[in-house]
């Protein structure tokens, strides 16, 4: 057993897709287990029985539809009208937009693509140092995880089991901190650069406003929706997607019919890749429940440790390598359930757990030697990959402390609850 | 030869663009259409089936989602490999994993088969009428092909690995 671990272990790190090595965990798992191998079947085909999974395509499919109209331009007009006006403004439109457009796009590189190509050059023109805009525009391609609907909220409600209407609530306050701190950072770094973007303007408020005029009614009816019961998220999920796709294909006309093809596709590929690793990690954690993994694992951390503060500590420091190693779905469906039950026994709080285990897990975004948004921003902005590292290392600082607020905090993440 | 594989590919990627599509569009348009009868029409048409309906097709379309996915090389890896090494080894290294991966889902694909083997002696059904084991026949088949299409991809990495040399020669 352990030799077959630590085989597949080289495999992943050489690069195997992740659900071969999971599924491949599991079978040899039911194999020594005297378990029939056709579980691995049975529990891929469970995917068809958890209605919450429905929201993941629907919100998917709006996510890429919306980055592939011009609703990223109106989205930052609108930001830059209301914020524009104040000292580094552009730097806080930045932030705003770019949290606002994750949470809705679901956190899968999509922001930095499409906000970034914008807002990457216009800070620049700006007058703002290349180094900053390099760091500001790949750390807030993540910022926004926590807000309602991002897919990762989502996935962590449908594998720990909590309800997905109390971390849409729970992340509200933990987001907004990461937001303002990074705020703070930039508004302090650009304090000889206090020039505004312009002047604050109705008029221009106004037009924004007019120009976005069909996306406006989306964040309201999602996002009240949700948070005041009046839907499920799987019914707002498909909501958002046929809205997105009567505003953005058939009213702007910004998408062509002959393009759906393609985005379906695209946006199909990230789900079919998601969910394929969820299936198969209910088949190895099915294995783990059943040979009593998480108790034994628990048995060996309450030996180490003894307290809840301690326990957090360890388990932040956990979840930063396992950040840098692990993309954040893969970590959501394979390490939850292993961990729920050791926090219980620490009396963390299991929705707590969720919003300082995905806060923890963005950093894994901007940290080397795997993180996502370096080797977009790298690629898509042309600088070498170590150039993209430092700059956007005092931002993952700033995030590293607002992580470290958050996991000490419960309130932050519970007061809303 | 050549030209049969060619086209078998082109039907192949369009079969899934299809599906992808028919599949999506119809969970668009059930869910919204249970929302409406709820809170429009009171409830006036009974739609028992739809949440079952809906249900099954986040399946089908995680298994042709990851079908595609593999065609164009997206399925979730850790990247690492090919940001630190470069030259033939990569080709190797990558020949290895998706060797491996072929061989997996060659087993899950088994084992999803004798599965739905097992269910149409239960006779089981959902929808009203249609057998489970036919809802369920998605997985072993995309398995079988997602199987096959790691197999191209390790084909196709031989090719380039040995083909310069032969046109060399």
């Amino acid at each position: 057993m352990i030799v077959v671990s630590l085989l597949l272990i080289v495999l992943a790190i050489l690069g195997a897709p992740l659900f071969a090595i999971i599924a491949t965990s599991a079978m040899a798992g039911f194999h020594s287990n005297d378990t029939e191998l056709m579980t691995i079947a049975l529990e891929l085909m469970s995917i068809a029985q958890m209605p919450i999974l429905t929201a993941i395509p629907l919100f998917t499919f709006a996510g890429y539809i919306l980055s592939e109209s011009k609703a990223p331009q109106r989205l930052v007009r609108l930001t830059n009208a209301m914020f524009g006006w104040m000292p580094g403004g552009l730097a806080l439109v930045c932030l705003a937009a770019c949290a606002f457009f994750t949470a809705f796009t679901g956190a899968s590189g999509v922001t930095i693509i499409a906000l970034g190509a914008i807002l990457y050059p216009a800070l620049k023109q700006d007058g703002y140092g290349d180094r900053f805009n390099l760091g500001l525009v790949t750390s807030s391609g993540s910022l926004g995880l926590l807000f309602a609907p991002s897919l990762p909220l989502i996935l962590y409600g449908v594998v720990a089991e909590v309800s997905i209407d109390d971390l849409f609530r729970a992340g509200i306050l933990p987001g907004m901190v990461m937001l303002v701190m990074l705020s703070g950072y930039s508004i302090w770094v650009n304090r000889e650069n206090r020039r505004p973007v312009g002047a604050f303007s109705w008029r221009e408020v106004g037009g924004a406003l007019r120009e976005a005029i069909w996306e406006l009614p989306l964040p309201i009816v999602v996002l009240g929706g949700i948070y005041s019961g009046f839907f499920a998220v799987s019914e707002a999920a498909a909501i958002t997607a046929l809205y997105v796709f009567i505003a953005e294909v058939l009213i702007n006309r910004e998408i062509a019919f002959r393009d759906l093809p393609r985005i379906t596709r695209d946006s199909m590929v990230l789900v079919g890749g998601i969910l394929m690793i969820l299936g198969v990690s209910l088949a190895s954690t099915y294995y783990m429940i059943d040979t009593e993994v998480p108790q034994k694992l628990l048995a060996f951390v309450a030996d180490l440790v003894s307290s809840p503060t301690s326990f957090l500590v360890l388990l932040l420091v956990f979840l930063l390598i396992l950040g840098a190693i692990l993309d954040i779905f893969s970590a959501i469906v394979l390490v939850v359930p292993l961990i729920l039950p050791i926090a219980a026994g620490f009396g963390v709080n299991e929705v707590h757990l969720g919003i300082v285990f995905l806060a923890a897990m963005q950093l894994g975004y901007l940290t080397p030697p795997v993180g996502l948004n370096l080797f977009i921003a790298s690629y898509r902005f042309e600088k070498p990959i170590m150039h993209v590292y430092s700059a956007t290392f005092p931002f993952l600082v700033i995030l590293l402390l607002s992580v470290i607020l958050i996991a000490f905090w419960p309130d932050l993440s519970l007061l809303l609850v | 030869m050549r030209k049969i594989l060619d086209s078998l590919e082109r039907a192949g990627k369009l079969a899934e663009n299809v599906a992808l599509l028919v599949l999506l569009g119809t969970m668009i348009g059930v869910s919204v259409f249970q929302i409406l009868n709820r809170q429009l029409l009171g409830g006036a048409f009974s739609l028992a089936w739809a949440d079952e309906l809906v249900k099954m097709i986040v399946l089908w379309l995680a298994m042709v989602g990851s079908i595609a996915a593999c065609r164009d090389n997206k399925h979730i890896r850790i990247d690492l490999v090919t940001h630190i090494l470069s030259g033939a080894i990569v080709s190797w290294i990558k020949v290895v994993v998706d060797l491996f991966a072929a061989g997996v889902c060659a087993v899950i694909a088994w084992q999803a088969w004798r599965l739905i083997g097992e269910e149409r002696t239960w006779g089981d059904v959902i929808l009203g009428d249609v057998p489970l084991w036919l809802a369920h026949a998605i997985v072993p088949l995309a398995f079988a092909l997602v199987s096959y299409r790691f197999l191209v991809r390790v084909f196709g990495l031989l090719h380039d690995i040995f083909g310069p040399q032969e046109t060399a020669a």
